[in-house]
Order: C-alpha cells, then sequence, then structure tokens
C-alpha cells in the first residue's frame, strides 16, 4: 500500500495517519517518552503561596504533587507513599497544618518530603528517613508556572522551555517583558475537550481556519483572514485593527499597556508553543496562557489562564471584555476538534489527511511527535 | 540521673530523644525544659518527631496533645498520660530524674 505522502502535490504534505489520534496504545507511548520526559507546567506557583498548600497534579501517567515548605520553597513529589504505595493526597489541593499523611498507616512526610514519623518507626531505626521520604521531581519556575519533568535526566529546560520562546519570538529577552511571572490569574476556565492533544496543538499552530470559525478574533486581528497564524513567524506579532481599542470580544478598550512593553510591542497579539502541552498568547495588557492535560487517546483537559497586572485584579476591573474574546476562540477551536475526533477513525482517513502551505509548519510538530515515538 | 544533652543542643522549639529504659523525650519550649515519655499512649510514635506549640506536644501520627507540664492527653485517641520527669541542669548539660512512678499503657520498652 502506497502512503499518502509519496505522491503528494507539492502544495501538500501529509498529516499523521488517523490512527494517531486514536490509538490507546500510541497514547500510552506518548504518555511515557513525550508528557513523562518533558518539562510540563503543572500548576501557577503563586496559588500555592503559603507554607503547608499544596496541588496534585496528572502528568503523563503519575499523580504529582506540589507542596510549598515551611521554608518557604516550592518542591514537587510523586504522590505516593513509600510504604505500600497508597496515594498520599487525594484532594487535587489543600492546606496541611504541618505534614503529609498518608491515609491508609500514616506515615507521616514533612513538607520537604522527608519521613517524619510511622507507627513503631523508632524500632526500625536503619530507616533512613530521606531515603525513604518521597521521591522528588524535578522542577523548575518560570512564568510564574511550576514547571515539572518526570525524566531521571530531563532535557535542557533552556533549550526545550525558553528556547521554544525564543525560537518563536526571535529575541530571548522578548517574553520577560510581559513580567509574566508577577501578574495575577483574573479568570480560568477548564475545558473538557473530547479530543486528541495533538488535534489541539495543530489547531493552535494554524490560522487557516481563523476566517471561518473565528469571526471575532478576525475583526481585532484583520491578518488573521489571510490564514497566516503568528506562529507560522518568527517574531511576529500580528497587529490590532486600526478600527479596534483592545484584545476585548467587541475591540473595545482593554487596560493600559504592561510597564515594559514598547511601542513596537503595543497593539499586536504574539503566540507561542512550548511543547507538548503549552500555548502562550501575548497581548499588550494581559496573557492568555494555556495548558493542555492529556486524559485518554480521545480526551483532554485544558486550563486556561487569563493573567493581568496585579492592579486590574486586586481593583477588581472588569475583565469579562477581554475574556470573553478568547473564550470564544477557544469554544470554537475545541469544538472544531472535537468534530475532527470522531472521524480519526473513519476509513476516509486511514492514511490521514492534508496540510496546506500556511499549515506546513505542522509538519514539523508532527516529525517532533514521531521522533519521540521511534 | 541520665545525661541527655549539652544545653545549647536543645535549641528553643526543639525535641531530643533518649534511650533509657524508656525512651524519653526533653523540650524546649521557651528555654523551660520539659521531659515526658517519647512515646505516644495510642500507636507507637516518637513525640520527639511531633510538633510543639507551647507546651503541647502533639503526636504526629494522629494529632493527639500531651501537656509537657502534667502528661496528659487533651483529646483522643490517645487516652492514658505520658509520664512526667525532673529536668535537672548541671555545668551546662541537661539531665533527667526518671520518674519511678508506673507506666499508664502495656507497651512497656
Amino acid at each position: 500500500m502506497t502512503t499518502l505522502g509519496t505522491n503528494l502535490p507539492p502544495s501538500l504534505l501529509a498529516t499523521l495517519a488517523g490512527h494517531y489520534y486514536t490509538d490507546p496504545t500510541i497514547f500510552e507511548l506518548e504518555q511515557a517518552r513525550i508528557f513523562e520526559t518533558h518539562w510540563f507546567a503543572a500548576a501557577r506557583a503563586g496559588e500555592i503561596d503559603t507554607p503547608g498548600k499544596f496541588k496534585t497534579v496528572q502528568v503523563g501517567r503519575e499523580s504529582v504533587l506540589l507542596v510549598r515548605g515551611r521554608d518557604g520553597v516550592l518542591r514537587a513529589f510523586l504522590n505516593v507513599c513509600r510504604h505500600r504505595g497508597a496515594k498520599l493526597c487525594v484532594e487535587e489541593s489543600g492546606e496541611t497544618k504541618r505534614a503529609l499523611q498518608c491515609p491508609y498507616h500514616a506515615w507521616t512526610y514533612g513538607l520537604d518530603g522527608k519521613l517524619v514519623a510511622a507507627p513503631n518507626l523508632t524500632k526500625m531505626p536503619d530507616i533512613d528517613r530521606v531515603e525513604y521520604g518521597l521521591v522528588g521531581v524535578q522542577m523548575r519556575e518560570w512564568l510564574g508556572y511550576a514547571w515539572v519533568c518526570l525524566a531521571d535526566e530531563p532535557p535542557s529546560f533552556e533549550d526545550t522551555v525558553i528556547g521554544a520562546a525564543t525560537a518563536r519570538l526571535g529575541d530571548a529577552e522578548l517574553i520577560d517583558r510581559w513580567e509574566v511571572d508577577s501578574l495575577e490569574v483574573g479568570r480560568r476556565i477548564v475545558y473538557d475537550v473530547k479530543a486528541n492533544w495533538k488535534l489541539i496543538v495543530e489547531n493552535f499552530m494554524e490560522c487557516y481556519h481563523c476566517a471561518t470559525i473565528h469571526p471575532e478574533l478576525t475583526e481585532v486581528l484583520p491578518e488573521f483572514a489571510d490564514g497566516y497564524a503568528a506562529q507560522y513567524y518568527v517574531g511576529h506579532g500580528a497587529e490590532f485593527a486600526s478600527e479596534v481599542q483592545g484584545f476585548t470580544v467587541d475591540g473595545s478598550e482593554g487596560f493600559g499597556k504592561l510597564e515594559h512593553l514598547s511601542e513596537d510591542q503595543d497593539r499586536r497579539y504574539y503566540a507561542v508553543t512550548v511543547n507538548p502541552q503549552v500555548f502562550i498568547n501575548l497581548v499588550p495588557d494581559h496573557v492568555i496562557f494555556h495548558r493542555m492535560y492529556p486524559v485518554a487517546a480521545d480526551r483532554t483537559i485544558v486550563e486556561c489562564d487569563w493573567l493581568y497586572s496585579k492592579d486590574v485584579v486586586a481593583t477588581g476591573k472588569d475583565v469579562s471584555r477581554s475574556v470573553e474574546l478568547f473564550h470564544r476562540v477557544n469554544q470554537q477551536d475545541f469544538d472544531a476538534c472535537e468534530r475532527c475526533q470522531p472521524a480519526m477513525s473513519s476509513r476516509a482517513y486511514t492514511r490521514g489527511g492534508v496540510l496546506v502551505p500556511s499549515e506546513h509548519h505542522i509538519a514539523e510538530f508532527h516529525s517532533w511527535v514521531t521522533d519521540k515515538l521511534a | 540521673m541520665i545525661p541527655v544533652c549539652a544545653v545549647r543542643d536543645l535549641p528553643v522549639g526543639e525535641a531530643v530523644r533518649v534511650e533509657a529504659d524508656v525512651p524519653i523525650a526533653v523540650f524546649n519550649v521557651d528555654g523551660e525544659l520539659y521531659a515526658i515519655d517519647d512515646t505516644c499512649t495510642h500507636q507507637d510514635a516518637s513525640l520527639a518527631d511531633g510538633w510543639l506549640e507551647g507546651c503541647l506536644i502533639e503526636c504526629p501520627l494522629h494529632a493527639t496533645c500531651f501537656d509537657l507540664r502534667t502528661g496528659n492527653p487533651t483529646g483522643p485517641p490517645a487516652k492514658k498520660p505520658v509520664r512526667t520527669h525532673e529536668v535537672v541542669v548541671e555545668n551546662d548539660h541537661v539531665y533527667v530524674r526518671v520518674s519511678t512512678s508506673i507506666l499508664q499503657h502495656g507497651d512497656v520498652a
């Protein structure tokens, strides 16, 4: 059987075959080789702000526990008791006064992961309290998020995470101007999308669909109607329409541009993808930060934060018009992804589909995925 | 008397466990030293590993607090008190004079 890719006219490149989006075996391989080996934005660090606060996050097939220590340091551990393997914290988030205690046999760990107490522990002086403490997970904080990596030897954070932003924006320092770590979550919306995570990444990378499904977005960013996403270029911010005042659902005025942005970055929209699960949109007065949590071959949870200056959030300014713009875009995109998902197992898509020139850069993402799975 | 440690090795807010016939824990509460049996009367856990707040030590396993002055638990699950012991400081060293009272719980070391 010939593959579609071999006889394509130059305008077209092949997508992945349909089963890449439906096969549980491939999904499991992706969990192991992609989500459990790359840096993964797990949580907004500022939400775990005081000693004893914790959050549990599913990363690949592991539950990861993020907890702020008494020394103020945020740490990540596998959420598993070292004794008999019970899940340590079952809540998604919470606050513990002093320690993390397994609800099964009461093995008790300090907020630094060290084994503090256990029944009869003093009669077992040969148990090393660090050795039998919680298993630590590599963690870095960047843009105000706690990024974790389950690999024993994580890839370079500078190359694979910061480097992704640099490659898209064409300048290593540009993203720092938004001071994303000092912004506050003005709104968070969680989407339960019945689609494979790769459909969501691919959708985010192209704008061939923009004129068809994003009427509000193309009103604000007219060049998107041409089908070339900000992600197609290096260092390109899509310009706001001349009659538009802000990045809002009706083009009405937003908030003042963030402090360190120059005139060059004003009235523009930048977008960055950090493989495998983060999309960042940068506009003059806020940042939209998406994190994907793949749950199954055909289901992905997407958490989207709208981040504003401390002042905007503290003074309770109405963020609804700017939230509404990208919330609609998200709904339109995720509806489209959900429309594709059932067709991934259709005979019509056995060998996959095609990418038009304005989507050709998606083939690089496909190579990235297949390289990891090889 | 049982030697415990140098005074400087037991800073404020800390505890030290000593192996006597029965393990004993000595606590430094704002400069005042207290000694009690180290083992919780509910389940075998070291109170020296617990959390000190004022004159109360909270067991690290099931959160019963014992009053260091009386040895009495303030609430369940422990029901029986721990013994208290006299602390003596001589020449910058901490010693404990072990109480001769009978252990309240069956778990004799």
